[in-house]
């Protein structure tokens, strides 16, 4: 068993602290027991529970005083409540205070250790989301949340609410998708069929600067193809990735409708035209230097010559 | 408004911004207001002036001198000249091609002298983010006529009168369109414009969106009056942002002039207007999918019937008109049926905007009246071919389209006309090719696009364009079959009855039309492993013609891989060894000495007389 999977079981009955601690030791997990709220309280305080079995009804302290007091001081345990009373009032008020999950009593073995060990993945998914929350700062979550709330109300919003994400975070990664499901209130499937339809939608990280070259027919036509061919050497990627250091991410688009100029690309927001092998290394060397440009100078008037 | 001496009409569309045109704006205006000109001469940022290929181009109002490829450095010369000396400047106009001289009036330049414009009436004259000028050149005078003198069948009977047919490829006509929506009864309908111009090689709606933004929302009005639809969407590609921007400006606008909202015009007609903006799948130009893609789903075509007329967006009525129709409605409903008509054909009638592109001279948004030529369109306005290659074939209709060949080009353009030569109108690409092209390696181009953009929902089109592109990929790369053309041929034709949309129905054209056009150049690649063009690499060989050679050392210099050797004003070589046929010396050399061969040709002698040009 891995770590991290220490279990604290509370009931004022010694006979279900002690069938939960041999159903559980035998599955591998770390368990102890406590009697009382106020004993359970004390062992919390001196060890690194990641998950607390709880009765509900308990002399002196009940159970829901000892989750209120775990989710204000230790947030990050794990709560399942075991319960004979499973009555709808004090469940919800378990529920609201976001415990995992319950167990009602009499419960066989293969209930416990289910619950236990849903209850586990629940704490490392959690944990995960917080890993992957700590990487985007909470001003653009807050943003984003505020994009989500501005739309929500509008049928057909999922596409603009998509593209506005996409412009505060960058891209669009599960978490991200699975956040802007939770706001709209449709299943993160279909969030997902949206995003790996349109082109325009990535799950990747970009870098800081976008290259997009255009594979329009004229473009094609007055030779892309190679300067496509010189980019990607240059940067070392292929089209759709991007460079190691974050700099560059390299796009290919239908038709930027500016034939008039081909072959074309378009960097961030600026359109370069005309392009030679040559020019278009010079544009990309204007956003962050990408090694000198060794192009010949006689290949340069051939190509532009065109 | 003020007044001044002079209005430099500075384009500002995409193409001239990304030759230059912010800055040459600066450069103007330091320069103005140096030479103390600032209170009498003004400089007017405007929509595509079409021009393209000379960008950043200016006509100075109300002279009509026209200025092209316009230079930081060339800006104080100018001012000083023109606006001081009053000497128009010869260096940055127009260059008569032969003789080279100068063209100062736009009217009398070639690219100018043979259009008709109706569509792209306002390009260049107006500054697309005022309402203002639209007005003052008759603009909404048309939606006024609409709203409040007219019916909404008065209004159907003009445009089904005039003949105007769809602009975005299918030439399906407008008026009958609306008709059957306005029958359908519902509270709720919508007016919908299709911006999503996704055909490589067309920009006609990007400029007319950016350039004439209000022309497009009045046509809607008109519309969505004549269906009696009080709301509206223009589903925009995310790739224009420059058409978004204008247009969200150009709605704000008309918004406050109460042209927009509720009771517009004191006429009793609401209707309100948003822009969508797309995500980048070709397939969304298709109507039920871009439907689906406002609903915010994806974009994936649906059976019809339902027609959008009775079940669109929601499920309810809706029209979707392209941009280029919409900007066409205003001067019907201006100018009557009949005037529209005295331009093109009996049944295709008004202008047709293309977007020439490719190896022609002049590259540019063009508009001409239907039943022009194909050759005048390419010679007389495009002015030929570059360098004085010959021409090869002119591309129309984008993926859904086809290839045209020289012994075609006297054909009238004309929606009857072009589907005959299995090639379509399309939205108005027009991209024409040089003897440079290899046109199976077009044809492969074209399928790459379809095989990728295909949504995936009808399997005749998923895995049909991907086996047609695996072969055109073995033919240009020497593993080509002799019976592939019959397959080729084959398959094309199932995948074109079998698919649901306008996307796998017409994905197989441009292989069609290859074959029946230019079928020498598939049994070359085929038997003969050869591209002539010496476009696929595996199936050809670089040699160069002693007898022709004159020792200049351009393509010496230029061969990124070192292959060619020889001494100064001797015949050259090229090592076959290092060679990496990638074209640069046969592009470089001057007197044609370069020859292609087939693959792995030895004795270049015996073949020259057949390449020879």
């Amino acid at each position: 068993m891995a770590d991290n999977t220490k279990i604290l079981v509370v009931d004022d009955e010694p006979v279900v602290v002690r069938s939960c601690e041999r159903i559980l030791k035998a599955e591998g997990y770390d368990i102890e027991g406590a009697l009382s709220g106020r004993e359970a309280i004390l062992k919390i305080e001196e060890n690194n529970y990641n998950l607390v079995l709880t009765d509900l009804k308990m002399p002196e302290m009940d159970g829901i005083t000892l989750i209120r007091w775990i989710r204000k001081s230790r947030p990050s345990i794990g709560i399942v409540v075991i319960t004979g009373y499973p009555s709808q009032e004090t469940i919800k008020d378990a529920l609201d205070l976001g415990i995992i999950d319950y167990v009602p009593k009499p419960f066989t073995p293969a209930v416990l250790t289910d619950v236990t060990r849903r209850a586990f993945e629940w704490i490392k998914g959690k944990a995960l989301e917080k890993k992957i929350e700590e990487e985007f700062p909470p001003s653009m979550l807050n943003e984003l949340d505020r994009v989500v709330n501005q739309y929500k109300k509008k049928p057909g919003s999922s596409i603009p609410v998509l593209q506005r994400s996409q412009e505060v975070v960058g891209y669009l990664p599960p978490v991200i998708q699975k956040r802007i499901a939770k706001g709209l209130n449709i299943s993160p499937a279909e969030i997902h069929s949206i995003v790996s339809f349109y082109s325009f939608f990535t799950m990747k990280p970009r870098g800081d600067h976008t290259i997009r070259i255009c594979l329009g027919t004229a473009c094609y036509v007055k030779g892309i193809e190679t300067i496509i061919n010189k980019i990607k050497e240059t940067l070392g990627v292929e089209v759709g990735e991007t460079t190691k250091d974050r700099k560059f991410s390299l796009e290919t688009v239908r038709c930027l409708g500016a034939c008039g100029l081909a072959p074309v690309m378009v960097i961030d927001h600026d359109t370069y035209g005309a392009l030679s092998r040559k020019k278009a290394i010079d544009a990309i060397n204007q956003y962050a230097p990408v090694g000198i440009n060794e192009t010949p100078a006689e290949e340069i008037e051939a190509v532009e010559g065109e | 408004m003020e007044r001044f001496r002079a209005n430099l009409m500075l384009c500002a569309g995409t193409g001239c911004v990304a030759s230059g045109a912010t800055k040459v704006r600066a450069a103007l205006e330091k320069e103005l207001k140096k030479r103390g000109l600032k209170e009498e001469i003004t400089v007017v940022l405007t929509g595509c002036n079409g021009y393209c290929a000379q960008g950043p181009v200016m006509s100075v109002l109300p002279d009509e001198i026209f200025y092209q490829s316009l230079t930081v450095e060339e800006v104080p010369k100018l001012v000083e000249e023109h606006f001081l000396k009053g000497r128009p400047y010869e260096k940055l106009m127009f260059k008569e091609p032969e003789k080279k001289l100068a063209i100062p009036l736009m009217k009398d330049i070639p690219f100018f002298k043979h259009q008709v414009l109706r569509v792209l009436r306002n390009k260049g004259l107006i500054d697309p983010e005022k309402i203002e000028e639209y007005i003052a050149r008759d603009g909404y005078q048309a939606a006024a006529k609409a709203l409040t003198q007219m019916t909404s069948e008065e209004v159907i009977k003009v445009i089904k009168d005039s003949g105007l047919r769809g602009r975005g490829g299918a030439g399906f006509p407008t008026g009958l369109k609306w008709e059957f929506a306005s029958k359908v009864q519902s509270k709720v309908k919508y007016m919908l414009c299709n911006g999503d111009e996704g055909d490589p090689g067309a920009f006609m709606d990007r400029s007319v969106m950016e350039a004439d933004p209000h022309a497009v929302i009045e046509g809607m009005i008109i519309g969505a009056k004549a269906i009696e639809a009080h709301n509206g969407y223009i589903y925009v590609r995310a790739e224009y942002p420059l058409a978004v921007k204008r247009l969200q400006m150009a709605i704000e606008q008309c918004y406050d002039a109460g042209l927009l909202g509720k009771n517009i015009l004191d006429s009793g007609f609401d209707f309100d207007l948003e822009i969508y903006q797309g995500a980048g799948a070709f397939v969304c130009g298709e109507e039920t999918a871009l439907m689906r893609s406002i609903e915010g789903k994806r974009g994936m075509p649906r059976p019809r019937p339902p027609f959008p007329a009775h079940k669109g967006l929601w499920d309810k009525p809706s029209v979707l008109n392209n941009v280029e129709t919409l900007a066409q409605i205003p001067l019907i409903i201006l100018n009557g049926s009949g005037w529209y008509r005295s331009l093109g054909t009996e049944k295709s009638s008004g202008t047709k905007v293309f977007a020439l592109t490719g190896a022609v001279n002049n590259i540019g948004l063009i508009e001409v009246p239907m039943g022009t030529p194909l050759r005048t369109i390419i010679y007389d306005i495009g002015g030929g071919i570059k360098k004085g290659r010959k021409f090869k074939a002119v591309q129309m209709g984008g993926p859904s389209g086809g290839c045209i060949p020289e012994s075609l080009l006297d054909l009238p353009v004309t929606y009857e006309d072009i589907v005959k030569t299995g090639a379509i109108m399309g939205s108005g690409g027009m991209v024409v090719m040089d003897d440079n092209n290899c046109m199976v390696s077009i044809a492969k181009f074209f399928l790459e696009f379809t095989a990728d953009e295909s949504c995936g929902k009808c399997v005749p089109c998923r895995v049909g364009t991907r086996i047609l592109l695996d072969m055109l990929a073995d033919i240009t790369e020497g593993r080509g079959k002799e019976d592939d053309i019959e397959t080729l041929q084959d398959l094309s034709r199932d995948i074109i009855t079998s698919s649901l949309c306008g996307l796998g129905q017409t994905a197989p054209n441009p292989i069609l039309t290859t074959i029946r056009y230019f079928m020498d150049e598939y049994e070359s690649h085929i038997s003969q492993k050869w591209c002539k063009a010496g476009v696929c690499r595996d199936l050809c060989t670089f040699f160069i013609d002693e007898e022709l050679c004159k020792g200049c050392g351009a393509c010496l210099r230029a061969c990124p891989s070192k292959a060619i050797i020889g001494e100064k004003k001797k015949p050259h070589k090229i090592i076959q060894e290092v060679c990496v046929y990638c074209r640069t010396c046969y592009e470089t050399c001057k007197f044609n000495s370069i020859k292609i061969l087939p693959a792995g040709a030895h004795e270049p002698k015996h073949m020259l007389v057949e390449t020879k040009t």
